[in-house]
């Protein structure tokens, strides 16, 4: 986590970033990956308790026009998931790196996160990956 | 596809300034949606809208005996509409299979306009030329030409439609030019058309004259728009300047489809192929008994209904996807999804499906499964639209 409390995120456009209030990570979807998906209308969520390892499924997020799968962005175990995302899925849209978070997750390997990307360096990517 | 030969309709920029999602569809770069399909789904619902679709074909059929000949490529009765009128109606291939349906405007006996889908607009005009030629060889006169390319084509649906095109329309109609077309008959005043009649409209101020015509593929009131591709950007900046008349709202192809859809209008490429004859899509009114057309001879041999066409409401969330498979109760494999998506009027995912055994009876259906990506979701058969209270 770095000072600004801001995220870091994996090249499937998920991000894990600490909460400032409660000091426990949670992970969510890009706000590039939501633009992508347009209006979303169901998210299939983790198990809670589970454990994933990087990049295994963890969710499906259905838009509209598309489905995408949900991957876990590092090692993870689910504490808690966002069951307000069962009802109101549009808060993926709306604010998805606050309301529209996926899961609360305890990380496995803190240093994991040296393999993820900060905001300027997922910025790059998108740039180089998909304009 | 390859995006080398993916083309670009009049509005290309137009939809690129205003942030829209470009995606390639049927040939095309397409706007998906602007902000939001589902955004845009309620306000033609409720409003209004303008689509580009511009990408769909135009071709005309004309000479001496267009009527002899629209009356055989056609399935329904196209020659003895009015002029001025529209008429929907199915092209056969000699087996019965469906190339395409389309609807055909009569300027008179000897002159028609065919607008088709646009995956389809190469295959439609290679038939309509080979078709053309077997007349020239009884030596009759029939000249198909494919004017897409110089066509645009704007859609202004929903309820409040009319508070924008009337007001922005001079009230003269008169026979002669019309834009690209050439109006041999007296059109109706625009505000007189009635569904499916099309006239001339000389939008106020901007100096643009197109041919204007009360149709759509929403299920609401509205109109269609044909306008030489030159003036297109311009008309469909002149619509959106006047927004505030009818809450207008640039709407993409993602609505159009969820639209179309609630309205339980078929999709070519979803619920109708050259592998479904009219009967298995419940076209079957659009099939003349009184004259001859491709394909007649072979239906006669269909005895039976082969698949059956349904339409369905999913239980839980998820959305059906073309080409998922229905599973009865015993999760026997009973058919395919021809169109799924979710209907933002009714905040519900809905369907169509070809049944395999069209003797089924659908309320032996009344629970099923579908198949989605490996997870068996429950839904009801219903009757369609999905837009309007029963």
């Amino acid at each position: 986590m770095n000072k600004n409390g801001s995220f870091y995120f994996s090249k499937s456009h998920e991000w894990v970033g600490k909460d400032l209030k409660d000091n426990k990570y949670r992970i969510g979807i890009s706000d590039f990956a939501q633009s992508e998906l347009g209006d979303v209308v169901y998210v299939s969520l983790p198990e809670s308790g589970k454990t994933y390892n990087k990049n295994g499924k963890i969710g499906e997020i259905e838009s509209v026009k598309s489905v995408s799968e949900i991957y876990a962005p590092i090692d993870i175990k689910i504490i808690s998931i966002n069951s307000n995302l069962n009802d109101t899925p549009e808060l993926i849209n709306q604010e998805p790196n606050g309301a529209g978070y996926i899961a609360e997750v305890e990380i496995l390997n803190p240093s994991d996160l040296d393999n993820l990307m900060d905001d300027d360096a997922y910025k790059a990517f998108i740039v180089s990956h998909h304009e | 596809m390859d995006t080398a030969e993916t083309k670009k309709t009049p509005l290309y920029d137009e939809h690129n300034k205003m942030g829209a999602k470009i995606v390639s569809f049927a040939g095309f770069f397409m706007p998906l949606y602007y902000k939001s399909i589902i955004e845009e789904h309620l306000n033609v619902r409720n409003n209004s809208g303008i689509f580009d679709i511009s990408h769909m074909g135009e071709i005309t059929i004309k000479g001496k005996d267009a009527a002899g000949f629209v009356d055989y490529v056609f399935t329904a009765d196209v020659s003895k509409i009015g002029n001025g009128e529209i008429v929907y109606s199915l092209i056969l291939n000699e087996k019965g299979g469906i190339i395409d349906d389309v609807t055909v405007f009569k300027f008179s006996d000897s002159e028609y306009m065919v607008v088709v889908n646009a995956a389809n607009t190469q295959k439609d005009f290679s038939w309509l030329r080979y078709m053309q030629s077997e007349f020239q060889k009884n030596n009759k006169e029939v000249l198909v030409e494919n004017i897409s390319d110089g066509v645009g084509l704007l859609s202004v649906q929903g309820p409040k439609s009319r508070d924008l095109v009337y007001p922005l329309i001079s009230e003269a109609v008169k026979i002669g030019k019309c834009g690209l077309f050439d109006f041999s008959f007296k059109p109706k005043q625009v505000k007189d058309l009635k569904h499916f009649e099309f006239s001339c409209a000389e939008f106020k101020d901007s100096g643009i004259e197109a041919l204007i015509s009360r149709s759509g593929y929403t299920g609401e009131f509205g109109f269609e728009i044909f306008v030489s591709a030159e003036k297109t950007v311009a008309l469909w900046n002149f619509l959106l300047k006047n927004s505030n008349l009818s809450n207008l709202l640039p709407v993409g192809l993602g609505a159009r489809d969820t639209l179309r859809f609630e309205a339980a209008l078929p999709l070519y490429g979803h619920e109708l192929d050259e592998t479904i004859n009219p009967y298995d899509a419940g076209l079957e009114k659009y099939l003349s008994e009184s004259k001859d057309f491709v394909g007649k001879e072979s239906l006669k041999n269909v005895k039976s209904k082969e698949k059956r066409l349904i339409f369905f409401k999913m239980t839980g969330k998820q959305i059906p996807r073309h080409s998922q498979r229905i599973l009865d109760e015993n999760l026997k494999p009973i058919g395919c999804i021809a169109s799924g998506t979710y209907s933002p009027s009714n905040k519900f995912s809905i369907g169509s499906a070809y049944i395999s055994d069209a003797g089924v009876n659908p309320s032996f259906l009344k629970n099923f499964f579908i198949d989605i990506r490996g997870n068996f979701e429950k839904a009801e058969v219903v009757l369609p639209p999905f837009h309007k209270k029963h």
